[in-house]
């Protein structure tokens, strides 16, 4: 019998006006059927607004269908005798790691669930320490879940849903706010549940990555389910994937590409050791001969320009003098040239942000000297506001810091404080506005009304509208999906390459940045560990790798392929100039 | 000394010496232009030993209590009230909540802060009504984002099978035991002994 069976679901999203009239019905689900069998691991895909969330809400009994039916283990969500049965069978993550804990205490919040249905004191005791163990969280046991990374976090909150132990649990984006190295864990912890104790896993996400290893794969679309299948099925159709603006794995588009020149390479390949083997496999044409084409490919960076920012023995430490003493930084030294597009990454904890923060004066080096222009930004009487306008900072999730009526009047507040004049306040957000790409008809909108990623527009036209001559954004792409990522990080290559400022992008994805900088300078325990060209930064991807980051996913095929001897020259970091390599080589 | 005590103990020295030579009454010393009098004596080692407990009974509980503990120690001791349809177990719950997200709206509050400084904002300068003025770009966003987190956190509550406080089991019930036994008897010795020693004094 199948635990989770949807039969015609129709959810739909009713807003009514203040006499209670129908204003709009917004139909978030649209006749969907689906069915899991237990043990299975799903994954569901889908861009924001495909309607993946309302679905999952629906298993847990969080909303009820408008129309149709759901039965998980065999009852009727509708029915409101079972809402708390259906609760327990199906548990339920969500996104935001910090809205889901509950309690103060790591095991007070695993208990909270079995608290809620009551089960007997004693046994809630030994819930609470299997459920940490099986996420490998008991060593935090009784710490506060302030002090915990976000991949411990909701590590946490899985093992508080393991604790009613339900048959099944569902996953809503689970590692949206994640790093890399969280992302892993929790995926890890997600999938020994699994395999180890049977329960049923629902992975709702938009990282192609996560979704390989799954049985079944459900991809959705304006609340329809549009392509169902195993993993494999599902990559194998990379150009209608695209076509929706669905993201594939580096591997397979590669793999995708490579076919497409006419390698004759195997339909839908997953994983980096099965390209390596179908590659090897085909015949080695005449090795040497292509060598000519090479050098021309490293065009020279080399612009003679002044140094904008320059960093002298920085070094900042949390809290000095108390025992909470952190150094964030230790000992930068660092030039940046003007209109240099450069990508500052590292994990979580590397002093990444707090190094861009130095930057415009908002935290203050507690030894070293920062110059910008020449000029000492901590002289006595140098004007930090002023540098505040020069150097532009859109921070996480900058969305959050929208406050006006309309977007148009939020664009006009920086330059409100730069004490500009009204005419020039408007021509700025003009501009701004239209540099970010956010069509006409939102610029009286509340921007509380505005989709995620268009939120996040109108967040960094706030800051672009102040004419700052550096913009540095930190995690710019965080949250969104692959296609709003897509969007903005084009968005933000374009305004570079019409303004010619110096942008400054921090991240700890790889892959995103390596398509759009010049450089790249690798944080690690408040120091710079590599600063140079894309090539010669993923070159030490060993090394990287040791720092909780990875290369590009191509970085690693190109590795693999030398290791096993095909000559290759291992410094390709996007997909099409990994294609051109290879091609020189087999046939 | 730990680093965190230091303006504590400055202020327990101020408080200290202003009292003691500042009161007017009885001279019992008199040196240079200081005087000390009786009162001035007696005051100041009451205010200092009054600031030093105060200190140490909030420390020692906060050290030794996690809020939840707190909360479910209030719900209990008020319990009573639930016969004159007072909502105990629910404002316990919001209490406790509300403690477990202080230290989240701290965060958040510092990071739109700076987000807003750096597009200019001023939260120093200016008059009162300027400096309320100016809070606007900070305060908006943080109630957005606080509503936001209060409906995830219902979203994740219900999820769990949260439904008030009937029927709830506890990991760690209350119990009465000895220990509380002799807490009790503690605090009973010590109110006589005070209120004995007002008396006689």
């Amino acid at each position: 019998m199948s635990i989770i069976k949807s039969k015609n679901l129709v959810h739909e999203y009713i807003r009514r006006d203040e006499e209670g009239n129908v204003e709009s019905i917004q139909v978030a689900l649209d006749h969907v059927n689906l069915n899991v069998e237990p043990g299975q691991f799903i994954s569901i895909l889908g861009h924001n607004g495909s309607g993946k969330s309302t679905f999952a809400k629906h298993i847990n009994a969080l909303l009820t269908p408008s129309e149709g039916t759901l039965y998980v283990d065999g009852m009727n969500t509708s029915d409101d005798e079972f809402t708390f049965a259906v609760r327990q069978t199906a548990g339920m993550v969500f996104q935001n790691p910090d809205n889901q804990i509950i309690a103060s205490v790591v095991d007070e919040d695993v208990a909270f669930g079995p608290e809620n249905i009551g089960v007997p004191t004693e046994e809630i005791v030994k819930r609470v320490d299997k459920s940490l163990k099986m996420v490998g969280m008991q060593k935090y046991k009784s710490h506060s879940p302030n002090k915990l990374s976000g991949g411990q976090k909701q590590r946490v909150a899985i093992a508080g849903v393991m604790a009613m132990e339900p048959k099944c649990i569902i996953l809503d984006e689970p590692t949206a706010m994640l790093d890399p190295d969280g992302r892993k864990d929790v995926l890890q912890a997600v999938h020994t549940l699994n395999k180890e104790k049977g329960i049923t896993v629902i992975l709702i996400t938009h990282y192609m990555e996560e979704v390989v290893d799954s049985d079944y794969v459900f991809v959705m679309e304006k609340g329809k389910v549009f392509m169902e299948g195993t993993p494999r099925e599902i990559f194998k159709d990379v150009e209608l994937l695209k076509e929706h603006s669905l993201d594939v794995p580096q591997v397979t588009l590669l793999a995708h590409e490579l076919r497409k020149s006419g390698l004759p390479l195997p339909e839908c390949i997953l994983t980096r050791e099965e390209l390596v083997e179908n590659i090897l496999k085909l015949e080695k044409t005449q090795a040497a001969s292509h060598t000519v084409s090479r050098a021309a490919g490293d065009k020279a960076s080399e612009k003679a320009s002044n140094n904008e920012l320059i960093l002298d023995h920085v070094s900042y430490k949390y809290s000095p003098g108390t025992a909470y003493e952190v150094t964030a930084l230790d000992d930068v030294s660092l030039s940046i040239k003007e209109g240099e597009f450069i990508g500052v990454i590292g994990h979580t904890g590397s002093g990444k942000s707090t190094l861009v923060q130095h930057l415009n004066g908002l935290i203050k080096a507690t030894e070293g000297h920062i110059y910008y222009r020449g000029q000492d930004i901590y002289d006595k009487d140098y004007d930090i506001k002023e540098l505040r306008t020069q150097v532009g900072m859109v921070f996480q999730y900058p969305e959050h810091q929208l406050f006006e009526t309309t977007v148009f009047k939020d664009v006009q507040f920086g330059p409100k404080n730069q004490g500009l004049d009204e005419k020039e306040q408007i021509k700025r957000a003009y501009e701004a506005l239209g540099l970010v790409g956010l069509p006409e008809e939102f610029y009286l909108a509340s921007p509380f009304e505005l989709s995620g990623g268009q939120k996040r527009r109108a967040a960094i036209a706030g800051v672009i509208a102040m004419k700052p001559n550096v913009i540095i954004l930190d995690e710019p792409t965080a949250g969104l999906d692959p296609k709003g990522r897509d969007d903005i990080l084009g968005m933000i290559a374009e305004m570079h390459k019409k303004r010619g400022d110096t942008v400054i992008l921090v991240s700890h994805s790889m892959e995103d940045v390596a398509n759009y900088v010049d450089r790249i300078i690798v944080m690690d325990a408040g120091k710079p560990a590599f600063d140079g060209a894309p090539k010669e930064v993923f070159a030490h991807y060993k090394e990287l790798e040791k720092m909780g980051l990875a290369a590009p996913q191509v970085t690693y095929v190109m590795n693999d392929l030398k290791a096993a001897g095909l000559d290759v020259r291992t410094d390709a970091t996007t997909v099409d100039e990994a294609k051109e390599e290879i091609l020189c080589y087999v046939k | 000394m730990v680093k965190g005590l230091r303006s504590i103990v400055i202020l327990l020295i101020i408080a200290g010496l202003f009292n003691l030579f500042l009161t007017p009454g009885r001279t019992i010393i008199s040196f240079w232009i200081f005087t000390v009098s009786d009162v001035g004596l007696k005051n100041a080692v009451l205010m200092t030993s009054r600031m030093v407990l105060l200190i140490i009974g909030t420390s020692v509980m906060t050290l030794t209590t996690t809020p939840n503990q707190l909360t479910d120690g209030m719900e209990k001791s008020l319990g009573f009230m639930k016969k004159f349809n007072v909502p105990v177990h629910e404002i316990s719950m919001m209490m406790s909540i509300a403690l477990r997200f202080i230290p989240i709206l701290i965060e958040e509050t510092d990071k739109i802060m700076k987000a807003q400084m750096a597009r200019g904002a001023d939260f120093e300068s200016g008059g009162l009504i300027k400096k309320a003025k100016n809070m606007v770009p900070l305060l908006v966003p943080l109630f957005v984002s606080a509503f936001r987190r209060a409906n995830d956190l219902s979203f994740a509550m219900e999820a769990r099978c949260y439904n008030g406080g009937e029927g709830r089991t506890k990991m760690r019930p209350l119990q009465y035991s000895s220990l509380d036994q002799r807490a009790y008897i503690c605090i009973a010795i010590y109110l006589i002994v005070f209120y004995s020693a007002k008396v006689i004094l």
